[in-house]
């Protein structure tokens, strides 16, 4: 999927999922939506209409991964749901990405940290939600993960719940945007755990925050990226077998959106498969 | 309710998330972890009986690979300057900037932390240091990790932000 967007750069975006080796169920999501300003020209008596063009050019980008908590349904639904929710709110309140000024920057983060909020309302509502997210081989919960960056060019806010991640390549170097809203990064934030003991610790992978759990802190971020810059939002199925030297190979070999989700995709299996795995990719190529 | 951007710079380092986790979780963690971007936190104050918010922009640090995004800084009501007290470089680096921020935010309202002033014995700056930036800043001298001088911090920019003769909706 590749379209001009915004101000000098074009977006070259893909997704792919995978329901990996060991799982009988894929229970992530992706969603990956281009934003539009609404206005359109239906009739006019200027002699070249051409001039108008520039007003039907996408205006932004929507990547969503989601990644359902636990065995069974309710997982797989927790993570529909939130992908349905969120697009449905946000397409709801487009206009907000419109006309962004700096006075307005914070009504568009407030929007996004709304819509996640509703879509967490809703997986309580739809799926009986307020249980806790607990551990990921304990019986399942009705939650997920989520991780959302919305780009209006040049800035991309991010939005995060759970332990799926957002990075950027830049000049080969890459970048974790989001951190992971476990328990094994909370002890070691009080210094309770070291990482060894955090790595070891049954429940050091247990999400802290979660769609749909008792607990679900949104954290928010942004980046001002550039030309030449990659946009990667994943699961966990990705980084527990590949390890950020690995991906920024694979990202950095410079082929479309599609292969390099392909061949991301392609070492998580390689590297064990235990989970399903969810990629997308967005690069930001010079117009 | 009112809603101010505040937008934290310094060098890599200096513990500016840290005065964030402390001021918005009451928290202080010993792990240290570059920024990346900006990370935003919101905090509600009562200030004279006036409701605000403010919007805590925490700016990923000056390093030798990047210099602070300038565009982060458009449409702060304040800024605050986060040095190093043990690192007296960090010192250093801070009218430039005040430079940038006055180039993309304008003349708002700003205030120094000069943090981490629990750290007695690797203390960097002498009397006349101190007093040096003290002629040249409103400082607070700031803990992260023992809470001294954060809150009065926020509120002092709180209470600029209310106060400027700049001051935006």
């Amino acid at each position: 999927m590749t379209a001009t967007a915004m101000t000098s750069v074009r977006v070259d975006a893909c997704g792919q999922t995978d329901i990996g080796l060991r799982r009988k169920v894929n229970q992530d999501q992706f969603v990956i939506m281009k934003l539009f300003k609404a206005a359109e020209v239906q009739q006019t008596s200027v002699p070249d209409p051409s001039v108008f063009q520039g007003l039907r050019g996408p205006e932004g980008w929507l990547f969503i991964v989601a990644d359902g908590v636990g065995g069974g349904p309710g997982g797989e639904l927790a993570s529909q749901t939130a992908i349905t929710a969120l697009v449905k709110f946000l397409s709801e309140a487009a206009g907000c990405f419109n006309n962004m000024d700096t006075d307005k920057e914070h009504d568009v983060l407030e929007q996004l940290e709304a819509a996640v909020h509703d879509a967490h309302q809703q997986i309580q509502k739809e799926h009986g939600g307020g249980s806790a997210p607990g551990a990921r081989n304990s019986p399942p919960g009705p939650a997920t993960t989520l991780t959302m960056a919305m780009l209006v060019w040049p800035r991309a806010y991010v939005v995060h719940v759970g332990d799926s991640r957002a990075f950027y390549l830049r000049k080969g170097r890459l970048k974790q945007l989001t951190r992971d809203q476990t328990t094994g990064e909370y002890m070691m934030d009080t210094g309770a755990w070291t990482e060894e003991q955090a790595r070891k610790a049954p429940m050091g992978a247990t999400l802290a925050s979660a769609l749909g759990g008792n607990d679900m802190t949104p954290s928010i971020g942004l980046i001002d990226l550039q030309p030449g810059d990659t946009l990667l939002l994943c699961t966990d199925g990705l980084n527990r077998h590949v390890p950020d030297e690995r991906i920024t190979e694979l990202l950095g070999r410079g082929g479309d959106a599609a292969s390099a989700c392909r061949e991301l995709v392609e070492a998580a299996l390689a590297g064990g498969g235990q989970d399903n795995v969810t990629v997308v990719v967005g690069r930001m190529l010079p117009g | 309710m009112i809603q101010k951007k505040v937008c934290m710079v310094g060098v890599f380092g200096t513990g500016k998330t840290s005065l964030v986790q402390r001021f918005v979780h009451s928290m202080f963690s010993e792990r240290y972890l570059s920024t990346v971007g900006v990370k935003i936190e919101r905090k509600p104050l009562e200030l004279d009986g006036t409701a605000l918010t403010l919007v805590l922009w925490d700016l990923a640090g000056r390093d030798k690979h990047e210099d602070i995004t300038g565009s982060y800084l458009r449409g702060a009501h304040a800024v605050l300057y986060v040095a190093d007290g043990t690192r007296k470089e960090t010192c250093d680096q801070l009218p430039e900037l005040r430079a940038l921020a006055r180039e993309f935010a304008g003349d708002v309202p700003g205030v120094l932390a000069l943090n981490k002033s629990d750290l007695t014995d690797s203390w960097a700056l002498g009397r006349d240091d101190e007093k040096a930036l003290e002629a040249e800043w409103e400082m607070v001298r700031t803990s992260a990790r023992t809470g001294a001088g954060v809150e009065e911090t926020f509120r002092r920019l709180g209470q600029a932000t209310l106060a400027s003769k700049e001051a935006r909706p």
